[in-house]
């Protein structure tokens, strides 16, 4: 693990209220070009399908669990290896899901930013 | 022994702060540790903030109270990093903003929706922090003999003064020190104490019997004041006092120690408590909440959807992301977070279930928010015991002061930097008045429920700041106006519900929802935010501003 160097990096001059009167919102001459507009574009819609996909797998395991408890609650107070089932499930089970959740998440909404990714890239940018 | 471990820990924090003034130039420093930290030791500081009292002893404590239902609570916390990874960590990085309220501004262009959502963040942190300064009291009282206003000066102290000296900047490595620290000082002594167990001990972990008899003779010290319905004539000592009771209802007040003797069967708890289901019980082994007399699968979704929509609207921790140096970073720093939490959570059971076989009388005096310090003197005695104790007790109060300093950067934050003009000096000022004002607070609220208290601050973070940066990160059609009517309809319904359920104490579903009422007051903010926004008109420059945050970083 390299920490990059320590940069000062101060606020942008003044970001309290009475300091900069006006919102930051663009001026035409920031304003995303064509090109770059339509790739971001492309990522947002990507990334919120991918995000959609990891939150819906989230809420079945989450929101679903306790249906099948309240479903099945003799099931839930089956005994293995000791301890009631429920308990585990509870327990132990989200969690390694959860991190594999969120490996699996991560590597996709990387992959979407790479060059290579939707919307391609007109300019060519190389950011690793 | 555990005074000594106490004081050694405020050393190290407040020496690890103070190596942070010697770089300190900006209030940009100050607030985000000039962004430039990397995945892991960020990942590392989310956690250490992130894991308050209420996981280290509110949790454990729980599952004596509410049954192993109360496990849901640590899954919801976790996912609340899922849910940051997937919908909030790069993009609300790339806005560049300092804290929620400068990406309102930023990304809406309204300074009053900004001051608004201040107003919003103190109202969080204070619901927040209050408890986190009581049970450090509390703890302190219990274990070292101080007096309850010595425990609640002591940490109040030792967070501002670390604050004001180092900023987030030295918070960054205070953070990470501390889940180290807590992950070691949670998970050693829960491994230790399952050897130490015995095999019986074990086995009765993994059946807790039902606590209808008291096993030993038993001093109750009441917390607050308890309704209880004895089911049989009883002799009680009552602070020493040898008293028969009659079968029947029966009020305990505060600070009595009811003493009841080997054998004599467990009183039933009356008024609004009567429904928390027996230790050991049918309802207690079903790990769902609310299973006495609610709907358990909305209680229990009530929970999940409160815990896991609520972290992303706790300001201290949004604020952390920040201290990435781009929109990767948070985003991998939100991943880390996850594996992270859910390492340390794996061990909230052991306690659970000791907390259940060995002091389910907690459940009676509504203590168990301390249940975990006393384990140790009833597993093993001496110098083990003692060892363990101020272990659990340094690792529970690096707890209330990693949370603390987050939660007062964040208060002194929005103070100083969105209701007044900004200032470095002004906000170090902030930091020491801020933690002055929560410390009377704390000692005036000596008798509140932490996990309650902690829970309510989810749930208003989840009813405002969720659906705010939510639709704000991925919508260009939310408007200022609709901002504005979503988060005041969030605060307001969540706030007012949570008041109302308190004063009304209705019992069954109607009274649950009242009481935690995330599942019906988030869906609302959305709905409000989004109807409102459709019905104003969206400024040209919205779409563009909400596009660049989903562009890939490039120095």
């Amino acid at each position: 693990m390299n920490r990059p160097r320590r940069v000062a990096v101060s606020a942008p001059p003044g970001s309290g209220p009475r300091a900069r009167p006006l919102p930051a919102r663009p001026t035409p001459d920031t304003l995303l070009e064509p090109g770059r507009a339509a790739q971001a574009r492309a990522v947002r819609r990507a990334q919120l399908r991918r995000a959609g996909w990891t939150l819906a797998c989230g809420a079945v395991l989450l929101l679903g669990v306790p249906v099948l408890f309240w479903l099945a609650p003799g099931l839930t107070l089956t005994r293995a290896l000791g301890l009631p089932v429920g308990w585990m499930v509870v327990a132990f089970a989200p969690y390694p899901l959860l991190a594999l959740l969120a490996w699996w998440h991560l590597r996709a909404a990387e992959r979407l930013e790479r060059p290579d990714g939707p919307g391609g890239t007109e300019n060519g940018t190389d950011h690793r | 022994m555990t005074a000594a471990a106490v004081v050694a820990l405020l050393l190290v924090t407040v020496l690890i702060g103070a190596r942070g003034v010697a770089a300190m130039r900006t209030t940009s420093d100050f607030l985000v540790a000039s962004r430039r930290t990397s995945p892991m030791l960020n990942a590392a500081a989310v956690s250490g903030e992130y894991l308050s009292a209420a996981s280290f002893l509110g949790v454990a404590g729980l599952v004596i109270k509410e049954g192993t239902g109360a496990l849901w609570y640590p899954v919801g916390f976790t996912a609340g990093y899922l849910l940051m990874l997937a919908l909030v960590a790069a993009p609300m990085r790339r806005t560049g903003a300092l804290t929620v309220p400068g990406f309102a501004e930023a990304r809406l262009g309204s300074r009053s929706l900004r001051r608004f959502c201040a107003v919003v963040v103190v109202v969080i942190a204070v619901l927040y922090l209050v408890p986190q300064i009581v049970a450090a009291g509390q703890l302190l009282t219990l274990v070292s003999g101080v007096d309850y206003w010595v425990g609640v000066v002591v940490s109040g102290l030792a967070v501002g003064v670390t604050l004001a000296l180092g900023g987030m900047r030295a918070a960054t490595y205070v953070q990470a020190f501390q889940f180290a620290l807590k992950l070691l000082l949670f998970a050693g002594p829960a491994i230790f104490l399952l050897l130490l167990a015995g095999p019986q001990l074990r086995a009765e972990m993994a059946a807790p019997p039902e606590f209808t008899h008291f096993t030993r003779e038993t001093p109750v010290d009441f917390r607050l004041d308890t309704d209880l319905v004895l089911t049989a004539p009883t002799l009680v000592a009552i602070d020493g006092v040898p008293t028969e009771l009659g079968r029947g209802g029966h009020e305990a007040r505060a600070d009595q120690v009811w003493t009841f003797p080997a054998g004599a069967p467990v009183p039933e708890l009356g008024g609004d408590r009567a429904s928390l289901p027996v230790p050991g019980g049918e309802d207690w082994a079903l790990p769902l909440l609310g299973t006495g007399d609610t709907t358990p699968v909305l209680a229990t979704w009530s929970v999940l959807v409160a815990t896991a929509l609520g972290t992303m609207g706790l300001p201290h921790i949004i604020v952390r992301f920040h201290t990435s140096p781009d929109g990767r970073g948070a985003r991998r720093t939100a991943a880390i977070t996850v594996a992270m939490l859910g390492a340390f959570y794996l061990f909230t059971i052991v306690y659970g279930l000791l907390g259940t076989v060995l002091t389910p009388e907690l459940y009676l005096s509504q203590g168990t928010d301390t249940a975990i310090v006393t384990l140790p003197g009833r597993i093993t005695e001496g110098g083990t015991a003692a060892t363990l104790t101020a272990l659990l007790t340094a690792g529970a109060f690096a707890a209330f002061l990693a949370t603390s300093l987050g939660l007062l950067l964040a208060l002194s934050g929005a103070l100083a930097h969105d209701l007044m003009p900004s200032g470095l000096r002004r906000l170090r000022l902030t930091a020491l008045a801020a933690s002055a004002a929560v410390v009377p607070a704390a000692l005036l609220m000596v008798r509140v429920d932490i996990s309650a208290a902690v829970t309510s601050a989810f749930t208003v973070a989840a009813s405002t700041f969720c659906p705010l940066l939510v639709l704000g990160l991925w919508w260009r059609g939310l408007t200022a106006r609709g901002a504005y009517a979503g988060m005041v309809t969030g605060l307001a319904s969540s706030a007012g519900a949570m008041a109302l359920g308190a004063a009304l104490a209705l019992p069954g579903t109607a009274g649950m929802l009242l009481a935690q009422p995330a599942l019906w007051s988030v869906p609302l903010a959305f709905l409000v935010m989004i109807v409102v926004s459709l019905g104003d008109h969206v400024p040209p420059w919205a779409e563009d501003t909400m596009l660049r945050l989903h562009l890939a970083d490039r120095d």
